[in-house]
Protein backbone atom coordinates (compact mmCIF):
# COMPACT_ATOMS: atom_id res chain seq x y z
CA UNK A 1 0.00 0.00 0.00
CA UNK A 2 1.20 3.49 -0.84
CA UNK A 3 1.16 5.88 2.11
CA UNK A 4 1.01 9.44 0.81
CA UNK A 5 3.24 9.96 -2.23
CA UNK A 6 6.18 7.97 -3.49
CA UNK A 7 8.34 9.83 -6.00
CA UNK A 8 10.31 8.05 -8.69
CA UNK A 9 11.71 8.74 -12.14
CA UNK A 10 11.51 6.76 -15.36
CA UNK A 11 13.32 7.44 -18.64
CA UNK A 12 11.64 6.51 -21.89
CA UNK A 13 13.44 6.73 -25.22
CA UNK A 14 11.29 8.05 -28.03
CA UNK A 15 11.49 5.88 -31.17
CA UNK A 16 12.90 7.48 -34.35
CA UNK A 17 14.44 10.33 -32.39
CA UNK A 18 17.40 11.02 -30.13
CA UNK A 19 15.02 12.25 -27.44
CA UNK A 20 14.26 10.79 -24.03
CA UNK A 21 11.28 11.72 -21.91
CA UNK A 22 12.25 11.71 -18.24
CA UNK A 23 9.16 11.19 -16.12
CA UNK A 24 8.92 12.48 -12.57
CA UNK A 25 6.25 10.21 -11.19
CA UNK A 26 4.28 11.02 -8.07
CA UNK A 27 2.79 7.66 -7.18
CA UNK A 28 -0.11 8.82 -5.03
CA UNK A 29 -2.09 6.78 -2.52
CA UNK A 30 -5.69 6.08 -3.54
CA UNK A 31 -6.98 5.89 0.03
CA UNK A 32 -9.25 8.85 0.78
CA UNK A 33 -7.37 9.30 4.06
CA UNK A 34 -4.37 10.63 2.11
CA UNK A 35 -6.31 12.73 -0.42
CA UNK A 36 -5.28 16.13 0.99
CA UNK A 37 -1.67 15.14 1.44
CA UNK A 38 -1.13 13.69 -2.04
CA UNK A 39 -2.68 16.65 -3.86
CA UNK A 40 -0.03 18.97 -2.43
CA UNK A 41 2.43 17.30 -4.82
CA UNK A 42 0.35 17.86 -7.92
CA UNK A 43 1.13 21.43 -9.03
CA UNK A 44 1.21 21.85 -12.81
CA UNK A 45 0.62 18.22 -13.79
CA UNK A 46 1.98 17.26 -17.23
CA UNK A 47 0.44 13.81 -17.62
CA UNK A 48 -2.05 11.71 -15.70
CA UNK A 49 -2.34 7.97 -15.11
CA UNK A 50 -5.37 6.72 -13.19
CA UNK A 51 -5.07 3.09 -12.08
CA UNK A 52 -7.94 0.97 -10.77
CA UNK A 53 -8.44 -2.63 -9.67
CA UNK A 54 -10.62 -4.61 -12.16
CA UNK A 55 -11.78 -6.85 -9.29
CA UNK A 56 -13.05 -3.94 -7.20
CA UNK A 57 -16.06 -1.84 -8.21
CA UNK A 58 -15.33 0.86 -5.61
CA UNK A 59 -11.87 1.29 -7.06
CA UNK A 60 -13.30 1.84 -10.57
CA UNK A 61 -16.01 4.21 -9.31
CA UNK A 62 -13.37 6.37 -7.61
CA UNK A 63 -11.54 7.04 -10.91
CA UNK A 64 -13.88 9.87 -11.86
CA UNK A 65 -13.19 11.69 -8.59
CA UNK A 66 -9.41 11.27 -8.80
CA UNK A 67 -9.28 12.32 -12.44
CA UNK A 68 -11.29 15.43 -11.59
CA UNK A 69 -8.88 16.27 -8.80
CA UNK A 70 -5.88 16.13 -11.14
CA UNK A 71 -7.55 18.09 -13.93
CA UNK A 72 -8.74 20.83 -11.55
CA UNK A 73 -5.10 21.62 -10.71
CA UNK A 74 -4.66 23.40 -14.01
CA UNK A 75 -7.95 23.52 -15.92
CA UNK A 76 -6.55 25.69 -18.72
CA UNK A 77 -3.85 23.22 -19.75
CA UNK A 78 -4.88 19.83 -21.08
CA UNK A 79 -2.89 16.80 -19.95
CA UNK A 80 -2.59 13.61 -21.98
CA UNK A 81 -3.93 10.81 -19.78
CA UNK A 82 -4.42 7.07 -19.47
CA UNK A 83 -6.77 4.83 -17.53
CA UNK A 84 -5.23 1.54 -16.43
CA UNK A 85 -7.18 -1.51 -15.25
CA UNK A 86 -4.86 -3.53 -13.02
CA UNK A 87 -5.00 -7.14 -11.64
CA UNK A 88 -6.14 -8.75 -14.91
CA UNK A 89 -4.52 -12.00 -13.67
CA UNK A 90 -7.39 -12.49 -11.19
CA UNK A 91 -9.72 -13.62 -13.96
CA UNK A 92 -12.42 -15.26 -11.79
CA UNK A 93 -12.72 -12.23 -9.56
CA UNK A 94 -13.08 -9.61 -12.27
CA UNK A 95 -16.12 -7.29 -11.87
CA UNK A 96 -15.29 -4.41 -14.26
CA UNK A 97 -15.42 -5.45 -17.91
CA UNK A 98 -13.01 -4.10 -20.45
CA UNK A 99 -15.93 -2.50 -22.28
CA UNK A 100 -17.15 -0.61 -19.19
CA UNK A 101 -13.69 0.71 -18.48
CA UNK A 102 -13.08 1.62 -22.12
CA UNK A 103 -16.33 3.61 -22.25
CA UNK A 104 -15.33 5.63 -19.20
CA UNK A 105 -11.86 6.22 -20.68
CA UNK A 106 -13.25 7.41 -24.01
CA UNK A 107 -15.76 9.74 -22.33
CA UNK A 108 -12.84 11.36 -20.51
CA UNK A 109 -10.40 11.47 -23.44
CA UNK A 110 -8.12 8.88 -21.85
CA UNK A 111 -6.35 6.01 -23.57
CA UNK A 112 -7.26 2.67 -21.98
CA UNK A 113 -4.81 -0.07 -20.96
CA UNK A 114 -5.05 -3.26 -18.92
CA UNK A 115 -2.21 -4.82 -16.98
CA UNK A 116 -1.20 -7.24 -14.30
CA UNK A 117 1.39 -5.65 -12.07
CA UNK A 118 1.93 -8.87 -10.12
CA UNK A 119 2.65 -10.84 -13.35
CA UNK A 120 4.51 -7.82 -14.86
CA UNK A 121 2.25 -8.05 -17.89
CA UNK A 122 1.59 -4.97 -20.06
CA UNK A 123 2.85 -2.64 -17.35
CA UNK A 124 5.18 -0.64 -19.61
CA UNK A 125 2.65 0.21 -22.34
CA UNK A 126 0.77 3.04 -20.60
CA UNK A 127 4.09 4.69 -19.72
CA UNK A 128 5.25 4.47 -23.35
CA UNK A 129 1.98 5.94 -24.50
CA UNK A 130 2.22 8.90 -22.11
CA UNK A 131 5.86 9.63 -22.89
CA UNK A 132 5.16 9.59 -26.62
CA UNK A 133 2.08 11.78 -26.21
CA UNK A 134 4.12 14.32 -24.24
CA UNK A 135 6.92 14.26 -26.80
CA UNK A 136 4.41 14.81 -29.60
CA UNK A 137 2.96 17.78 -27.73
CA UNK A 138 6.47 19.20 -27.33
CA UNK A 139 7.18 18.88 -31.05
CA UNK A 140 3.88 20.57 -31.89
CA UNK A 141 4.60 23.49 -29.55
CA UNK A 142 8.08 23.87 -31.04
CA UNK A 143 6.53 24.43 -34.45
CA UNK A 144 4.36 27.22 -33.01
CA UNK A 145 7.39 28.80 -31.31
CA UNK A 146 9.37 28.68 -34.56
CA UNK A 147 6.62 30.60 -36.34
CA UNK A 148 6.40 33.42 -33.81
CA UNK A 149 9.14 35.93 -34.62
CA UNK B 1 25.56 28.72 -34.69
CA UNK B 2 25.25 32.16 -36.26
CA UNK B 3 27.17 35.14 -34.88
CA UNK B 4 25.14 37.14 -32.38
CA UNK B 5 23.58 40.39 -33.58
CA UNK B 6 25.70 43.45 -32.88
CA UNK B 7 24.48 45.21 -29.74
CA UNK B 8 23.11 41.95 -28.30
CA UNK B 9 24.10 40.79 -24.83
CA UNK B 10 26.15 37.96 -26.34
CA UNK B 11 28.11 40.39 -28.53
CA UNK B 12 29.00 42.29 -25.35
CA UNK B 13 30.44 39.13 -23.82
CA UNK B 14 27.47 38.06 -21.65
CA UNK B 15 27.01 34.32 -21.12
CA UNK B 16 24.17 32.08 -20.01
CA UNK B 17 25.85 30.22 -17.15
CA UNK B 18 22.87 28.10 -16.09
CA UNK B 19 19.63 26.93 -17.66
CA UNK B 20 17.27 24.28 -16.30
CA UNK B 21 16.36 22.90 -19.74
CA UNK B 22 18.51 22.18 -22.75
CA UNK B 23 17.21 21.05 -26.11
CA UNK B 24 20.38 21.08 -28.23
CA UNK B 25 18.40 22.52 -31.14
CA UNK B 26 17.22 25.46 -29.01
CA UNK B 27 20.08 26.19 -26.59
CA UNK B 28 20.00 28.92 -23.90
CA UNK B 29 22.50 31.05 -25.89
CA UNK B 30 19.56 31.87 -28.17
CA UNK B 31 18.18 34.12 -25.41
CA UNK B 32 21.04 36.63 -25.69
CA UNK B 33 21.90 36.47 -29.41
CA UNK B 34 19.70 39.50 -30.13
CA UNK B 35 17.35 37.58 -32.44
CA UNK B 36 13.66 36.93 -31.86
CA UNK B 37 13.60 34.04 -34.36
CA UNK B 38 15.91 31.90 -32.23
CA UNK B 39 14.76 30.82 -28.79
CA UNK B 40 15.38 28.72 -25.71
CA UNK B 41 12.61 26.28 -24.85
CA UNK B 42 11.70 24.67 -21.54
CA UNK B 43 11.30 20.91 -21.96
CA UNK B 44 8.71 20.34 -19.25
CA UNK B 45 7.83 21.01 -15.60
CA UNK B 46 8.01 24.22 -13.58
CA UNK B 47 9.78 26.16 -12.23
CA UNK B 48 12.46 26.82 -14.85
CA UNK B 49 15.27 29.35 -14.67
CA UNK B 50 18.34 30.72 -16.38
CA UNK B 51 21.22 32.90 -15.20
CA UNK B 52 23.09 35.39 -17.38
CA UNK B 53 26.52 36.65 -16.30
CA UNK B 54 27.98 39.91 -17.60
CA UNK B 55 31.72 40.42 -18.22
CA UNK B 56 31.61 43.68 -16.22
CA UNK B 57 28.93 45.34 -14.04
CA UNK B 58 25.96 46.21 -16.25
CA UNK B 59 23.64 49.15 -15.72
CA UNK B 60 19.99 48.31 -16.26
CA UNK B 61 17.17 50.79 -16.78
CA UNK B 62 14.86 48.85 -19.08
CA UNK B 63 14.71 45.14 -19.66
CA UNK B 64 12.93 43.69 -22.70
CA UNK B 65 11.84 40.07 -22.58
CA UNK B 66 10.31 38.42 -25.67
CA UNK B 67 8.70 35.16 -24.65
CA UNK B 68 5.82 32.76 -25.27
CA UNK B 69 3.40 31.11 -22.81
CA UNK B 70 5.23 32.39 -19.73
CA UNK B 71 2.70 33.01 -16.95
CA UNK B 72 4.35 33.93 -13.65
CA UNK B 73 7.96 35.08 -13.62
CA UNK B 74 10.56 36.76 -11.45
CA UNK B 75 13.74 38.63 -12.39
CA UNK B 76 16.55 38.96 -9.87
CA UNK B 77 20.05 40.45 -9.95
CA UNK B 78 23.28 39.76 -8.18
CA UNK B 79 26.11 42.26 -7.65
CA UNK B 80 28.44 39.58 -6.31
CA UNK B 81 31.40 38.28 -8.34
CA UNK B 82 29.79 34.83 -8.27
CA UNK B 83 26.15 34.24 -9.25
CA UNK B 84 24.90 34.13 -5.64
CA UNK B 85 22.87 36.32 -3.29
CA UNK B 86 20.17 37.32 -5.81
CA UNK B 87 17.76 40.17 -5.02
CA UNK B 88 14.47 40.75 -6.90
CA UNK B 89 14.43 43.48 -9.57
CA UNK B 90 10.64 43.65 -9.34
CA UNK B 91 7.81 41.67 -7.74
CA UNK B 92 6.68 38.40 -9.26
CA UNK B 93 4.54 39.20 -12.28
CA UNK B 94 1.79 37.49 -14.27
CA UNK B 95 1.68 37.73 -18.06
CA UNK B 96 -1.51 37.21 -20.10
CA UNK B 97 -2.04 34.49 -22.72
CA UNK B 98 -1.01 35.52 -26.22
CA UNK B 99 -2.30 33.09 -28.82
CA UNK B 100 0.29 32.44 -31.52
CA UNK B 101 2.00 35.72 -30.77
CA UNK B 102 5.20 36.68 -28.99
CA UNK B 103 4.74 38.34 -25.63
CA UNK B 104 6.95 41.42 -25.52
CA UNK B 105 7.37 42.37 -21.89
CA UNK B 106 9.13 45.49 -20.73
CA UNK B 107 10.47 45.83 -17.19
CA UNK B 108 11.56 49.29 -16.05
CA UNK B 109 13.90 49.70 -13.13
CA UNK B 110 15.78 52.70 -11.79
CA UNK B 111 19.33 52.31 -13.16
CA UNK B 112 20.50 49.37 -11.10
CA UNK B 113 23.79 47.54 -11.51
CA UNK B 114 24.13 43.80 -11.96
CA UNK B 115 26.87 41.26 -12.50
CA UNK B 116 24.37 38.45 -12.94
CA UNK B 117 20.70 38.23 -13.80
CA UNK B 118 18.41 35.35 -12.91
CA UNK B 119 15.07 34.87 -14.64
CA UNK B 120 12.74 32.35 -12.97
CA UNK B 121 9.67 31.10 -14.78
CA UNK B 122 7.38 29.95 -12.02
CA UNK B 123 4.45 28.82 -14.16
CA UNK B 124 3.28 28.77 -17.76
CA UNK B 125 0.15 28.99 -19.88
CA UNK B 126 1.21 25.66 -21.37
CA UNK B 127 3.50 22.72 -20.56
CA UNK B 128 6.34 24.39 -22.46
CA UNK B 129 7.49 28.00 -22.66
CA UNK B 130 10.03 29.74 -24.85
CA UNK B 131 12.29 32.75 -24.31
CA UNK B 132 13.19 34.39 -27.61
CA UNK B 133 15.18 37.44 -26.62
CA UNK B 134 16.38 39.32 -23.59
CA UNK B 135 17.64 42.82 -24.23
CA UNK B 136 18.84 45.41 -21.73
CA UNK B 137 18.95 49.18 -22.06
CA UNK B 138 21.39 50.84 -19.69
Amino acid sequence: MTVGVEMCTKNINIPDSRDTVEMFIFDSAGKELFADVVQKYWDDPSLVMVVFDVTNEMSFKACDKWLGRVMSKNPHISCPGVLVGNKTDLEGRRVISEQTARQFAEANSLEYFECSASKMKNVEQPFYFLANAYHKLYKEKLEVMKSLA
Amino acid sequence: MKMPESGSLASEGAKVVLATSCDENHPPENIIDGRSETFWVSTGLFPQEFIISFPSPKTISTLHLDCYNVKRFLIERSTDTDPVDFKPLQDEKDLPVTDNQLMKEEVRVSNVQANHLRVSILSGHDHFVSIHRLHING
